[in-house]
């Protein structure tokens, strides 16, 4: 009767584990409702909620790289870039947008298998290795674009174009013509939702299987690994192949979103990636492999979001974008730790009290 | 099973800094013998753990696994065959999985990796006998992050996971050093009930003579990189803790302190 015992055991010591999910659920609730209220009261546009969705793979692939296995690996700077522009390129010559997704992601995934060898094959480091890749990357990315920096998408069918005309159509007849002026904010997000919630169902399930089991392994302990007969080499070169591949997907996403793909596009994604992993985590707490891969897509709205408030709040250009992120970025980054030693210093003086 | 043949490993050659860790190293190892290593620190004890494993490479020599020169095997490759346990509990597991998921990474040793489910179901009453086996009352833990158990507790999963699979060859490296006296010595009525069942080929390496006289049926000392004594049978046998503690005097003539502190 193991199997029973196993499956049925009212041991104590797992009670706990057990209602962990339901407050990430409501964790999640809370998330949910407080960026609506932002939206609704602060005069946040709904369109950055759309841009945080399209983004929101930068923060997985963040957290494959980053938590998984533990490498630090900058390359999607790189890979988010050649994505979209390889997207947009094969958009304007008439390719079906949605093809041009799982192309953007092996052009990626081909980025990231070039930062794998060059750490495995000449032992450079990780971080410097996917530095070398961005530099190379950067010209590649303008080649692609035939030496533009910068391609439009006007008129071009995109992933967005075929709902945008009916949505907008519905809403104006539903709920007046007041709605006009979001309904194509509401078709990329309705969209961009779907497409971000089939890879993070794929990734869940993959980080289940025998494979992704190894690769979840390989991070924590290669020792370990290698001593299960694992080549954990090949590990590395998967994980930076799927966490980059990510990075190009989102790259194509952000590419139809903006309307444009421009050879700049990727410069800090690595940053944005690392604070959407970092406010996921924080505000989130998640336990489970498939709360982890959530909650870094939902740092990255959750980032795009608090980002834009701060732009609305305090009427600033749109030129002070990236001073806005480096400070986001920052606070995200210091926000544990100062908790930490506001915690700390608190029980000193309680002690000293004592 | 196992055979050295003039096996050398010197490490920073050229350099001030010179250690020859393995001098000319002749060793045979029997199917189902349990060999227990000894001998001071810097013996090269370990560099043979890591010479075997593959994690260190030989500069001249071979190595013969089960009739198959190993030598230019990397470590992965020969991990199919050899189970190992390090000292630090740290280094066989991995943190933030559970004990059902190592079990589970532990029984794909060998196999191709697939997109099957790498927990699966079928496995679940295996591993609650291997892990109830153990005795320590795992089995209804067996969701539990490995990160919360103790040192023993890991170690003894470790041991578990090394030898599911029944490996040609077992590896020890002071596996039991870092534990309290307690659960070392569990950990130790383990390894010994394990390999008896199973049948496998053991190469302990331990600082305790104690063990080294107490478990299995050969013990080899090492010093300076060469195999200065290999007994077994019924010379082991009438062998007694204060015999091996005079033999491991008379051959360390004039060595470092560090030797004479810990027999002491």
């Amino acid at each position: 009767m193991p199997e029973n015992s196993f499956t049925n055991s009212p041991n104590s010591a797992e009670a706990p584990r057990r209602r962990l999910p339901n407050l990430f659920v409501l964790r999640l609730l809370v998330v949910a409702v407080v960026v609506g209220a932002f939206m609704r009261f602060f005069g946040v546009n709904i369109g950055s909620l759309g841009q945080g969705l399209a983004y929101s793979l930068v923060g997985v692939a963040v957290f494959i790289t980053f938590r998984i296995l533990r490498f630090p690996d900058l390359t999607v700077d790189g890979a988010f870039p050649i994505g979209g522009a390889v997207c947009a390129m094969l958009i304007v010559s008439g390719t079906s947008a949605e093809l041009t997704l799982f192309v953007a992601f092996m052009v990626g995934a081909l980025t990231g298998l070039i930062t794998a060898l060059i750490t495995l094959f000449f032992r450079v480091e990780g971080l410097l290795a996917s530095i070398i890749v961005i530099t190379g990357a950067y010209t590649v990315t303008l080649r692609v674009m035939e030496a533009r920096s910068n391609v439009p998408l006007l008129g071009e069918r995109t992933i967005l174009t075929p709902y945008q005309a009916p949505v907008r159509a519905w809403l104006v007849e539903n709920f007046g013509r007041g709605m006009r002026r979001q309904s194509n904010n509401l078709v990329e997000i309705v969209v961009f939702a779907l497409v971000v919630i089939v890879v993070l169902l794929f990734l869940t399930w993959f980080m289940h299987t025998e494979l992704g089991l190894v690769l979840r392994a390989a991070g924590t302990n290669s020792q370990a690994v290698r001593a299960f007969g694992v080549n954990h080499h090949l590990m590395i070169i998967l994980a930076l192949m799927l966490a980059n591949g990510l990075a190009g997907l989102s790259g194509s996403l952000a590419v139809q979103q903006l309307g444009f793909a421009d050879v700049s596009l990727g410069f800090g994604i690595i940053v944005r990636g690392l604070a959407a992993l970092l406010v996921g985590e924080v505000l989130l707490r998640p336990r489970s492999i498939g709360q982890q891969i959530l909650s870094a897509a939902i740092g990255m709205v959750i980032f795009d979001v608090s980002r834009a408030w701060v732009f609305a709040a305090l009427s600033l250009p749109t030129t002070d974008i990236r001073l806005v992120s480096a400070l986001v970025v920052l606070s995200a980054l210091a926000a544990p730790n100062l908790i930490d030693r506001w915690q700390e210093w608190r029980k000193k003086r309680r002690r000293s009290d004592a | 099973m196992l055979s050295l043949e003039h096996v050398s490993v010197t490490f920073h050659e050229g350099t001030p800094n010179e250690v020859r860790a393995l001098q000319d190293l002749n060793l045979h190892v029997r199917a189902g013998d349990f060999i227990t290593v000894i001998g001071a620190n810097g013996a090269g004890k370990s560099t043979l753990f890591n010479v075997v494993a593959g994690v260190v490479p030989v500069d001249s020599g071979k190595i013969i696994l089960n009739g198959r020169d190993v030598t230019n095997q990397p470590e992965y490759r020969r991990s199919l065959h050899i189970g190992r346990v390090f000292q630090n509990p740290i280094l066989g597991t991995c943190p933030g999985l559970t004990i059902r998921e190592h079990l589970s990474l532990a029984a794909l040793r060998g196999k191709r990796l697939g997109l099957g489910s790498g927990v699966k179901h079928s496995n679940a009453a295996w591993f609650y006998e291997l892990v109830k086996s153990v005795n320590l009352g795992l089995e209804t833990r067996l969701d539990t992050d490995i990160a919360l158990l103790s040192g023993g507790q890991r170690q003894a999963i470790t041991l578990t996971m090394a030898t599911m699979m029944k490996p040609k060859l077992l590896m020890l490296d002071e596996h039991t050093a870092a534990l309290d006296p307690n659960a070392g010595a569990q950990v130790l009525e383990l390894t010994v009930k394990l390999a008896e069942e199973y049948g496998l080929t053991v190469i302990m390496i331990t600082h305790s003579m104690q063990q080294a006289i107490g478990v299995g049926n050969r013990l080899i000392m090492m010093n300076r990189g060469r195999v200065l004594f290999d007994v077994s049978g019924l010379e082991r046998e009438t062998m007694r803790y204060h015999d091996l503690i005079e033999r491991f005097r008379s051959l360390q003539t004039g060595d470092e302190l560090s030797d004479r502190t810990l027999m002491s």
